[in-house]
């Protein structure tokens, strides 16, 4: 788990232009009427560190936090008293599905999919958003495993098309 | 204020250069720069800043390795490819031999070069792999040892499809199971699997030396002296053969022989128990010395073989204390006693689909005694009856009523088969297996077992005495 920990002392040096990034967001997201200040932004980029942290993974970049903002900023389901911990709880649900689908599936058609189903299925429930795509990854592994199964045999190689 | 005294008296103590005992052939760089740090060779400063350059090449080849289609992963894909490019670094720095200069070109040449210069070399050393597979092949010799067959004709072509120089380096992804004489298992991933070929190929020369028959021969009394059937067990071939090779030579025969009569193992064995171990060992280094002069050896072979010979004096020391030279000296014992051969041809079988076509028709039946009069009428061949058996065709007692129904010669062919391991043992009968209990993995054997537990002294006698007359050489179990 150290080197969880050794890119996030790495990219302290990143960590200016990283907020700088994040908040020129603003510009966009205000006129959906969602803003972070500066706190919201150091408080959230903690919470990804810790998420990182308890799922094991390495994050090299802010795109997908970036994308994440854009993406979610549009929906009617967040206000701006919700807007953090939301973001908070996006970030939480992202890494762990990156794990349960065993990184097979692209960061921005992942976010995508998981502002689908928060818009349309579970109408801006996060729990909810939770157990769906908890589905989703189950049966996501099972259609992977039925294809190895029919690719034994043959290499295997990485394969983000699935 | 406190620290800085600590580091002070620090940089005083540690004179006296690298120790070599000290760096890890598997964690070079790492070792190598601890112990630069160690003795002052190298500062903190330096330290972090080549450690913060490996960790630029790590995020980069991330990046290459999830194609731009992800910007994290977990942290074990991360410590795998981390582990890789450190592969990499430890083949330059180590081609280097001395650590005094790879701890100068850590410090004054890029890491990055380092990082380059260290994948060709592993690339460099894949390709002479991929050489030595071709001799391998090339020079294979024609014994029917399964675990010898397999590694070379399945396990290293999967190792040089597989092998990625870039993000799997230090992975040896294959299972090798054919074990060598002397193994080197401290390398890792291509360096190992260089060496297992380099050393396969010295072994393969040595067998080479001598009469394919013998060699033939040799595994056979191999397997009657260790009760098992040599053809699926793990053993080495070369060793078999230097072994028997210098007991001839020891006991007046050539040295390009390797059978050994039972009168040579009776010299033999009045040599070696009159002999203490420094003796025994410089008998066999005196013998070691003949073979090499006798036969065509290069030096190469002979550096080899000299490292076995250490070896080879504890194993004898080892059993002539223990009265049991048999085990080490494989001498020519006809199988005499055994009168029984059984041909299992492979030919004999049905085709998958006839098999499928019984095995439904077995399971339609509704009477027992209907499906043990079908089976014992349409099975025939030896590897059907297995394949009937594993595919669990029969419930509870119905096992009960076609083992009942087996002649003898049936009996005694699945025993010899279910307690293989057990029957190794010279002291055990059947009654006092029975006895252990033992757990077996499929359903038919343990059923076979309860069976077998509840019939009479007499059948079991009956059907043991066909055991003992059988030898493993006639049954391929697959």
């Amino acid at each position: 788990m150290y080197l969880s920990r050794i890119f996030n002392s790495l990219n302290v040096s990143m960590q200016e232009q990283y907020m700088t990034e994040l908040l020129e967001l603003n510009e966009k997201t205000k006129e959906y009427g969602l803003v972070l200040s500066l706190k919201d932004v150091q408080l959230m980029m903690a919470a990804r560190s810790q998420a990182l942290y308890s799922y094991g993974r390495v994050e090299l970049s802010i795109e997908v936090t970036k994308e994440l903002i854009e993406v979610f900023s549009t929906s009617s389901f967040i206000q701006q008293e919700n807007y953090v911990d939301t973001l908070n709880e996006l970030h939480e649900i992202f890494y762990y599905l990156k794990n349960e689908t065993e990184d097979r599936i692209n960061d921005i058609k992942l976010l995508h999919r998981m502002k689908e189903v928060f818009e349309d299925d579970c109408e801006g429930s996060l729990d909810l958003l939770k157990s769906r795509l908890e589905e989703y990854a189950e049966e996501f592994r099972r259609q992977l495993l039925k294809k190895e199964s029919l690719l034994e045999g043959e290499d295997e190689y990485w394969d983000l098309k699935i | 204020m406190g620290s800085e005294n600590l580091n002070d008296r620090r940089e005083l103590t540690v004179q006296g250069g690298i120790r070599k005992s000290r760096l890890q052939r598997n964690q070079y760089t790492i070792s190598l720069m601890n112990e630069g740090l160690r003795a002052g060779l190298l500062t903190s400063q330096e330290m972090m800043r080549i450690q913060n350059a490996f960790m630029q090449i790590l995020q980069e080849l991330i990046k290459k390795y999830t194609q731009g289609e992800s910007t994290s992963v977990t942290t074990e894909t991360a410590e795998s490819i981390l582990t890789s490019i450190m592969y990499a670094a430890d083949a330059y720095l180590f081609s280097l031999e001395e650590p005094e200069k790879a701890i100068t070109y850590l410090k004054t040449i890029d890491v990055r070069q380092i990082y380059e210069r260290g994948v060709e070399k592993v690339s460099q050393c894949f390709e002479e792999t991929k050489q030595l597979f071709k001799e391998i092949t090339a020079n294979k010799l024609e014994v029917p040892v399964d675990a010898y067959n397999m590694t070379i004709d399945e396990s290293l072509p999967v190792f040089l499809r597989k092998y990625g120089i870039i993000f799997d380096a230090h992975n040896t992804m294959a299972s090798i199971d054919y074990p060598l004489a002397l193994d080197d298992m401290r390398l890792q991933g291509v360096f190992y699997m260089k060496q297992y070929l380099e050393r396969l190929k010295l072994e393969t020369k040595f067998c080479a030396l001598f009469d394919q028959q013998e060699l033939l021969d040799l595994l056979v009394h191999y397997g009657r002296e260790c009760r098992f059937n040599y053809r699926i067990e793990l053993f080495n071939i070369y060793e078999l053969m230097l072994n028997n090779a210098i007991f001839s030579i020891l006991s007046g025969g050539d040295a390009d022989e390797i059978r050994i009569s039972e009168g040579q193992y009776k010299r033999l064995e009045q040599q070696f128990m009159s002999l203490t171990e420094p003796q025994i060992r410089s008998v066999i280094s005196d013998a070691m010395g003949r073979l090499q002069q006798e036969l065509p050896i290069n030096s190469q072979l002979k550096e080899y073989m000299d490292g076995y010979k250490e070896d080879l004096a504890k194993r004898v020391a080892n059993a002539a204390k223990h009265n049991n030279l048999r085990t080490v000296i494989i001498t020519e014992r006809e199988g005499g006693a055994k009168s029984i051969v059984i041909l299992f041809n492979e030919k004999d079988r049905m085709s998958d689909v006839q098999l499928r076509r019984l095995l439904h028709e077995i399971l339609a039946c509704e009477r027992k005694e209907d499906k043990v009069k079908l089976i014992l009428s349409s099975f025939h061949s030896f590897h059907d009856y297995l394949d009937m058996l594993e595919s669990d065709c029969l419930y509870g007692d119905e096992y009960d009523a076609l083992f009942h129904a087996f002649g003898d010669m049936e009996l005694a062919i699945l025993a010899k088969i279910v307690f293989y391991e057990e029957l190794r043992s010279e002291t055990l009968d059947l009654p006092s297996i029975l006895l252990l209990e033992n757990e077996y993995p499929m359903e038919w054997q343990m059923r076979f077992v309860q069976c077998l537990q509840g019939m009479s002294r007499e059948r079991l006698q009956a059907f043991e005495k066909y055991m003992d007359e059988m030898d493993y050489e006639q049954m391929k179990f697959y």
